[in-house]
């Protein structure tokens, strides 16, 4: 009898042993969230405008404080991929923004989450402080995000307007990697066909 | 004397050879693949090869047994890169999709025929299964469960390979019933295995 209920356990044990995983590569994590305004009428208008840096949202900012920007050549790099795809759409780029139909303001930041166990029992199941081993244990990971939102704005608003968001965010690998960066800009344009402008 | 000797030939016959009568109570121990249905196959369409089962029964008259079966499958899937809208939201990226199902039935087989090694029986089992659903998309998991009323129904052989072991094929269906968290989930499960007499 205990023969059997240790088969069976034992086949338990090989379940779990070879539960499914989950994303093998940093790409696999990747995500682009789009958003839009739907009663906004993008094919009536065709000038855009959008700034020559992207800012770097810190978060700590103090009033008066110059924000940081996206360090070059990644900054250039992004820009121009957006500018392609929005070219792509048939809009036309103006460089004031008082004289565009849209401004898009493009922002980036990362997130940097820290895993810490400082519970003893570490050093005996570390399964149970995330396969850690000693104590403390500690782990951590940094997601990248790029957020770009179109704003309207002029003498039929009363406020600027956001009419559409379009964020990318994914796992940092510790090199920058313009493949799934610029991936990730082109399935935010062609995931909003209704940007397209006549 | 020749009456006597050829008695006792036929009585080493009848006593060598193998007879089989009423199956006993037994454990066995089996192997599940599995095939969902319904709002399940919708979710996840691949094959479950991770299934374990463990049953107990009990002979409660020559051909009729009564126990319980308590099982664990896992159904998985990596959806490609694929884009899901819901209104003027759109969210683009990888998708893993697990579902674990536990069922914990009480169980009644009936015996087409037991006098001999092949019997075949039909059963039917009543109780609970846990299902667990989650899906893991960027660095987020989405997660349902629920413990939902089930019935099973079973066909399936006993292959009687000596006084105490037997081989356990069966095809089951399980339909665990619709609840606020869930919808209704059911599936076909192939066992094979070992059962052996207590």
């Amino acid at each position: 009898m205990k023969t059997k209920i240790l088969l069976f356990l034992g086949m338990i044990v090989a379940l779990g042993a070879c539960y499914p995983g989950g994303a093998d590569y940093y790409s696999d994590i990747d995500v682009t969230y789009t958003n839009y305004e739907e009663d906004f009428d993008f094919a009536s208008l065709n000038t855009y405008s959008i700034p020559d840096s992207i800012v770097k949202v810190e978060g700590d900012l103090a009033e008066g404080e110059d924000p940081e920007f996206v360090k070059e050549p990644y900054n250039t790099q992004m820009l121009t991929r957006i500018r392609s795809n929005m070219d792509a759409l048939g809009w036309t780029r103006v460089e004031n923004p008082e004289e565009a139909d849209l401004v898009l303001f493009p922002a980036a930041w990362t997130n940097t989450t820290i895993y810490y166990w400082y519970d003893y029992w570490c050093w005996y199941y570390p399964y149970y402080c995330g396969w850690g081993w000693g104590y403390p244990s500690v782990s951590s990971y940094t997601t990248g995000t790029l957020v770009m939102t179109l704003i309207a704005d002029g003498e039929d608003y009363i406020d600027p307007t956001r009419v559409w968001t379009g964020a990318i965010n994914g796992l940092l690998s510790g090199s920058y990697n313009s493949t799934r960066v610029n991936n990730a800009i082109d399935q935010a344009f062609t995931q909003s066909p209704y940007l397209k402008t006549n | 004397m020749k009456k006597i000797l050829f008695l006792l030939i036929v009585c080493s016959l009848l006593i060598s050879s193998k007879s089989y009568g009423q199956q006993d109570s037994y454990i066995s121990v089996q192997y599940a693949v599995s095939f969902g249905t319904g709002d399940l196959s919708d979710y996840i369409s691949k094959t479950s090869w991770r299934g374990a089962l463990m049953e107990y029964r009990g002979a409660v008259r020559s051909n009729v047994l009564v126990g319980f079966d308590v099982g664990w499958n896992v159904f998985y899937e990596r959806k490609d890169y694929d884009t899901y809208t819901i209104e003027t939201q759109s969210l683009s990226g990888v998708q893993y999709r697990y579902q674990n199902e536990v069922p914990l039935l009480a169980s009644i087989d009936y015996l087409i025929s037991s006098g001999n090694a092949l019997k075949p029986y039909i059963g039917f089992g009543l109780g609970t299964i846990y299902s667990e659903r989650a899906t893991d998309m960027n660095l987020y998991r989405w997660r349902e469960k629920s413990w939902q009323f089930a019935l099973k129904g079973e066909v399936g052989l006993l292959y009687e390979m000596n006084y105490s072991t037997n081989v356990k094929f069966a095809a089951k269906y399980y339909n665990a019933f619709k609840t606020e968290t869930l919808d209704t989930q059911g599936y076909f499960s192939l066992s094979l295995g070992m059962a052996w007499d207590l």
